[in-house]
């Protein structure tokens, strides 16, 4: 029989609750505020109305903006799934000494200051012309976002045997057809979850955003910056609710492809 | 060290097997020698096995001649055709790895269906195919299970019908049957064999178990710190072991040293025997030499007959069909004798016996310690 409670555990778990909880908490308190029947934001919310969210979807200002930003990130979620894959693929199978080297540079975007990257694309941007522009977003957005693909098709790819490739060799495979169609289909849902997280990481990405930003196309975060200096309505926090519900349905999704994976590798 | 001979080619539809010929193959990795200078002629239809311990060059030499590895000297002919280079998708070789490699994601006819898949055959004739390679190994009607819920056995069964769907010319198997238990792996071995005569390809199979070796292929390469250091038929490879190396690896062997006078080996015992002239698989010059011979090819004899070897016995293990005797000689070498076990019920330990060693079963090789 265990001790029926350690206190050094017990403070842990409190521990552990508390972070959770200030984590938490913020959201929980925003999210009401989009259904209060005022016209600013206020906790406890006031009455009940839907008007907020039809104000979102109303405005042809939001929708613009939602589908920039959309467009974006459904563009970075492709381009750095397919760049994250062919980087795993260097990095786990064929990096030999340069591979610390190589996981250094991708990593770099974790730990680099999204500021301080924000002010260097912005200056190479300006000068290329590719500020403001869909492929100077997907870029930056990709950049951004590498690290963590390339962390979750890693998971996946590390636990394939590489023999797999030689056995589809041997029956006649090119290297490349060895990787589409032995390897690939194993890592599949990890490299579909590393988009997703790109997806996601882009369509809020408000740092890079801010910088890049024109005036005549923006971004979903860059016109909720501009919502909050000039107006701050409960669109705001009824656009939060939007947000909030698609990155839990991303991290849902996400999270039953890695079931997906992991049922196929047992 | 090369045996030429003439390997005993099969008869049985020669023309279905990929003739292979090595010559002066190496590898090295840096300043690491993995293989040096092999070279050997595989007749079509042969079954050969690369024995070896760990690190001797067998599986580097195999995937060489499956393209997985590039050699650094030497060429490698399949029916006269150079594929020293080739990469393996271009080789046509059949290939059963160690840990069957089957792919996770695909049923077990999509497995074997693989190869004709990638030779662009319409899928019909290719359910065809792989639904009657999955016979040829007894595995009719699993074409819709998952590879997961077969055992290794079976899994090795599949991998070997990936391997030979599309009749290849040369089928190379690295270790197929290490991953096994005895029993399956023994009932393995002769189903590779079954499916050897039958389909009359060329194998070369790598293994460390030189059991399996003897057992299954026409003639065995033996390697050693890459380099082969005998290449004959499995019987003459145990009964007449080219070097010192060849005599230690494979089956068990005494090794009693003595002194050669060019006429009779002096054992430290005093006991001296004259081998006969077959007895020497390479010339032995006289002085310090060894005297091999096979514990099984020992006869018991009571103790004080003439021409017998005098000894004690020290210990008697029982193993079934044979009892092997642990004994020592009158100067303390240890010599081991394994006899049927019918015959040898009133053996004990400290028991005073003789063994009979016929010249036949006698060889020297040169050196002092084993």
């Amino acid at each position: 029989m265990k001790p029926a409670l350690d206190p050094a555990k017990l403070l842990m778990n409190a521990y552990v609750a508390l972070i959770l909880a200030f984590l938490i908490l913020p959201i929980l308190i925003i999210l009401p505020m989009a259904f209060s029947d005022t016209d600013y934001l206020t906790f406890p919310p006031q009455g009940f109305t839907l008007h907020w969210f039809g104000d979102y979807f109303g405005n042809s200002r939001w929708m613009k903006a939602t589908g920039f930003s959309l467009k974006i990130a459904a563009l970075t979620a492709v381009i750095t799934a397919a760049i994250a894959t062919a980087a795993t693929y260097a990095l786990v199978r064929g990096a030999g000494r340069l591979g610390a080297l190589f996981q250094g540079f991708l990593i770099m975007p974790i730990v680099v200051p999204h500021i301080a990257l924000a002010v260097a694309l912005y200056l190479f941007f300006q000068r290329t012309g590719l500020a403001n522009t869909v492929a100077g977003y997907v870029m930056a957005h990709s950049v951004i976002a590498m690290p963590f693909a390339v962390f979750t098709i890693a998971a996946a790819m590390s636990a394939v045997d590489p023999t797999l490739e030689d056995a589809a060799m041997s029956c006649g495979a090119s290297r490349f057809s060895a990787f589409r169609l032995v390897t690939l289909p194993l890592i599949l849902p990890n490299v579909l979850s590393g988009g997703l997280f790109a997806f996601i990481l882009s369509f809020d990405e408000p740092v890079i955003t801010f910088f890049l930003a024109g005036i005549r196309q923006k971004t979903l975060p860059r016109m909720m910056f501009d919502n909050i200096e000039q107006s701050l309505t409960p669109t705001i926090p009824a656009i939060a609710v939007l947000l909030t519900a698609m990155a839990v349905l991303v991290l849902v999704a996400a999270g039953l492809l890695r079931r997906v994976e992991a049922r196929r590798r047992s | 060290m090369i045996a030429e001979a003439a390997s005993p080619a099969r008869t049985s539809d020669s023309a279905t097997g990929a003739r292979v010929s090595i010559r002066g193959l190496g590898k090295s990795y840096g300043s690491v020698t993995a293989v040096t200078d092999v070279s050997m002629d595989i007749e079509s239809g042969e079954f050969v096995a690369l024995l070896g311990p760990s690190g001797s060059g067998k599986t580097t030499v195999l995937m060489m001649l499956a393209g997985f590895e590039l050699p650094t000297g030497g060429e490698i002919l399949i029916d006269g055709r150079d594929c020293t280079r080739l990469p393996p998708q271009k080789r046509d070789i059949g290939m059963v790895f160690q840990h069957y490699s089957l792919f996770p994601h695909m049923n077990v006819r999509d497995n074997v269906a693989f190869p004709l898949k990638m030779r662009g055959i319409g899928a019909a004739e290719r359910r065809r195919r792989a639904d009657a390679a999955l016979e040829v190994v007894r595995l009719g009607g699993y074409g819709d299970r998952s590879p997961k819920q077969l055992s290794g056995g079976q899994q090795q069964r599949v991998a070997l019908a990936r391997a030979i769907v599309y009749e290849p010319k040369l089928l190379l198997m690295d270790e197929p049957l290490s991953a096994l238990d005895k029993n399956l792996r023994e009932e393995m071995q002769l189903e590779i064999k079954r499916l050897h005569s039958e389909l009359g390809i060329t194998i070369v199979f790598v293994t460390h178990d030189q059991g399996e070796a003897l057992t299954m292929a026409d003639r065995v390469a033996v390697l050693r710190d890459g380099k082969i250091q005998q290449l004959s038929p499995s019987r003459e490879l145990y009964e007449r072991p080219a070097n010192l190396f060849a005599a230690s690896f494979v089956g068990e062997m005494n090794l009693i040293p003595g002194q050669w006078d060019g006429a009779t080996i002096t054992l430290a015992s005093g006991d001296s025997l004259v081998p006969p002239p077959q007895a020497f698989p390479q010339p032995v010059a006289p002085g310090a030499a060894l005297l091999a011979f096979r514990p099984e090819r020992l006869a018991l004899a009571p103790a004080g007959t003439p021409g017998a070897l005098p000894a004690t016995v020290r210990e008697v293990v029982y193993a079934g069909a044979d009892t092997l005797i642990i004994a020592a000689m009158p100067d303390g070498t240890e010599i081991r004798a394994r006899v049927p076990s019918a015959g040898s019920r009133d053996i004990a330990g400290g028991t005073a016996i003789a063994l009979v060693c016929p010249p036949d079963a006698m060889l020297v090789y040169a050196g002092g310690a084993a």
